[in-house]
């Protein structure tokens, strides 16, 4: 074989893997009648809705958005990936099940099947990061961040309270700043069971004394006394709430706080631009942003698409779908969001650093966020056993909140004697 | 072909497919209550009656079979309490039929709404700081009373929602049942002086005894399927303080740690105790009706 020959062969080899994409790609527009999507009601996935037409138009195929709560969605997509039934070829994944999904293996790694050119370096760190297992990436970001602490400004300059910067200075100022009689209440929270409802929010107090999920022998351990600290803290503040925090959720706390209520808020970064938009906040131009007070970390979390294993397994789905989650989570797709109002869900460096974003949220709140990135991380446990682990004790937490009963160290007794059983049951 | 034979052939097609579907669901359920099977795994023993007996250990279960038995009595026995007022109330007041429809025709709307609207619209309406029941409670100096968020009251909150959409329903049906009584025995009760409510309670109510108990059983079967309203209203909160059966299936089979087997026990035992518990009280309804 002579050496031209040889060369003309290696290319041609090198050539066939493109050959073949190209033929992949062109060959899978119309054989994919739809794209089943399970997403939850966020701007992110809302927003997407006037766009649809221009992906359906490239693969000939129908994208359909199913809209559900976020427990729900939780139990649809479990439900769908565990059965075999695959009904959904894209599911929505959050920082509290991806453990789980990933030991089932009911997701693909995002970089196998969403295409290079959608640029999966992009995507901020500190999201990306709650999006892998073992360094490899199953869901690609659309929103997620951490903590920031909300209060109104007005209220504490007629008050002369200066920003709390520590936990027991909060703690002061929320009981000095409640008046019920006046309907403004010094604080707000998640009171509703569920790993994502009030033991989210309940985390970062008991990660703030000191906490840890597990002991040295891999035990349940949050029954020990930082987590009763922290529920007895949790509890004390709820005295100076808005009635039925009990059994709030984060929509009810957020909307109690945009309807002029509530004075401290200590949420979910994404929630800081929601009070600012005049159409649905009676207290718009009032809303100062801060760091959470030491000792309280930040709770990290990413809200994204991943693409089923049981729900798309032959190429062309596998494609389309791939394809329909780098194209929602793009670039263009989260300026396009930026371009029709909504600056809460941004999950790529290069949209916080354009001037879009810049003009379309407050520097205090930029400053906030910047502050609190370096305190924010996973505070839950990172393990399949999580979902029931946590809404085990997002039960009896909500027990307490609500005053069903009000022995701190059983209830949380009880939700670690439960936790052992969910351990035991992985292995 | 014979009259008996002709229905016999024409209901067989629709029977027999009803009967499948319910064996092959039923079957596949017990199958599954004698495993441990869990949804993150498609690994699973066969465990016998592991799962039953553990039932009766699990604490949270018997609450929940208590709080079922609660919801049952609040329910059915408010629906008909209602339902008998309001009829006695519109058939003694509203004398014209154009009215009596119109009356009719607004206690209908009630029940066409869907239970999950329902349960939205009035999870609003009972909010303790923006809810229009706790604005007209605090005009008379109450509240804010948190209906959704206090564990005493909880239950009764939701339950009145569902009085609100069958009591008046059935308001509807016990009213053209005593549009169709016979008048003789009612006017022979007026001769003799009798009262109003003499003659409803005396009377015309014993005559729809038969009527009333179906109703009941009704109203019993379909309270048995609220899990929409209680999900939406509370999620089975404050605590466990709504958890019913179902509610509790659904958690632990679905959204808790995906027990799918100890869920499918659960619900096999809930079916078992409802065909007999139904099935005493039918009979027992029967007897007394005759």
């Amino acid at each position: 074989m002579t050496t031209k020959r040889l060369l003309a062969g290696a290319a041609l080899a090198a050539l066939v893997p493109l050959g073949a994409g190209a033929a992949d790609l062109a060959s899978c527009k119309g054989k994919v009648p739809s794209i089943n999507v399970i997403g939850q009601g966020m701007p992110a996935v809302t927003t997407l809705d006037p766009h649809l037409k221009e992906f359906n138009e490239k693969w000939d195929t129908e994208v359909k958005v199913t809209l559900l709560g976020e427990n729900e969605r939780r139990a649809k997509s479990r439900l769908d990936a565990s059965t075999g039934a695959g009904a959904y070829q894209v599911l929505y994944i959050d920082e509290a099940n991806i453990a789980e999904y990933v030991a089932s293996k009911w997701v693909y790694p995002t970089a196998d099947v969403v295409p290079a050119e959608y640029d999966l370096g992009d995507f901020r760190v500190d999201l990306s990061n709650v999006a892998k297992i073992d360094g490899v990436q199953y869901f690609a970001p659309f929103v997620g961040g951490g903590d920031v602490m909300i209060y109104r400004k007005d209220i504490l300059e007629a008050k002369g309270l200066p920003v709390p910067k520590t936990l027991d200075e909060l703690a002061a100022d929320i009981k000095a700043v409640n008046d019920p009689d006046a309907k403004v209440y010094g604080w707000a929270a998640r009171g509703q069971r569920g790993s994502g409802m009030n033991v989210w929010r309940w985390t970062p107090f008991f990660r703030a004394m000191g906490g840890e999920w597990l002991d040295a022998d891999n035990q349940p351990s949050f029954n020990a006394e930082p987590g009763v600290k922290a529920t007895e803290l949790y509890m004390d503040l709820m005295k100076s709430a808005p009635p039925g925090v009990g059994t709030f959720n984060w929509s009810d706390s957020v909307e109690a706080f945009r309807g002029g209520q509530v004075v401290f808020l200590i949420e979910s970064d994404v929630f800081g631009p929601w009070m600012e938009d005049p159409a649905k906040s009676q207290v718009v131009g009032k809303v100062g942003y801060a760091p959470p007070p030491e000792p309280l970390p930040s709770a990290g979390w990413a809200h994204g698409w991943a693409v089923s294993t049981v729900g798309a397994k032959d190429d062309c789905t596998k494609l389309v779908a791939g394809d329909f989650v780098g194209w929602a989570t793009s670039k263009e797709m989260e300026q396009a969001r930026l371009a029709a109002g909504v600056a809460s869900d941004v999950a790529r460096v290069s949209t916080l650093q354009s001037d879009a974003y810049r003009k379309a949220v407050p520097q205090e709140y930029i400053d906030a966020l910047l502050a609190t990135g370096p305190r924010t991380s996973l505070l839950i446990m990172s393990s399949p056993a999580w979902p029931e682990i946590g809404d085990n004790l997002g039960l009896a937490l909500e027990e307490l909140f609500t005053g069903s009963r009000d022995d701190v160290k059983g209830a949380l007794d009880e939700a670690a004697f439960a936790a052992e059983d969910s351990l035991q049951n992985l292995n | 072909m014979t009259r008996s034979r002709f229905v016999l052939a024409t209901l067989a097609p629709a029977l027999v497919v009803l009967g499948l579907m319910a064996a092959v669901s039923t079957a596949g359920a017990v199958w599954l209550s004698l495993q441990n099977r869990r949804l993150s795994s498609p690994d699973a023993d066969f465990v016998g009656l592991y799962n039953y007996l553990r039932l009766f250990r699990d604490k949270r279960f018997l609450n929940a079979l208590q709080i079922s038995g609660l919801w049952e009595i609040i329910t059915v026995t408010g629906t008909l309490v209602v339902a008998v007022l309001l009829a006695v109330l519109v058939h003694e007041t509203v004398r014209k039929p154009v009215w009596r429809n119109v009356v009719c025709f607004a206690f209908l709307a009630p029940v066409l709404l869907p239970r999950v609207a329902a349960a939205f619209i009035w999870r609003f309406l009972y909010s303790p700081s923006l809810g229009l029941v706790n604005w007209i409670a605090s005009l008379f100096g109450f509240g804010p009373i948190e209906f959704l968020a206090d564990p005493h009251i909880a239950l009764f909150a939701v339950a009145a929602v569902d009085i609100w959409q069958w009591g008046l329903f059935f308001a509807v049906i016990v009213l053209k049942l005593l549009e169709t009584l016979p008048q003789a025995p009612i006017e022979a009760a007026m001769l003799d002086n009798a009262r109003t409510w003499e003659i409803h309670a005396f009377i015309t109510l014993p005559m729809l005894q038969g009527p009333l108990i179906s109703l009941a059983l009704v109203k019993a079967v379909e309270s048995l399927r609220s899990f929409d309203l209680l999900f939406v209203m509370t999620g089975g909160g404050p605590g466990t303080s709504t958890e019913t059966l179902d509610l509790y299936a659904y958690q632990s089979g679905i959204n808790l740690g995906g027990r799918i087997s100890y869920a499918s026990a659960m619900s096999i035992l809930l079916l078992v105790v409802t065909t007999v518990a139904f099935t005493l009280i039918w009979r027992a309804g029967k007897r007394w009706a005759r």
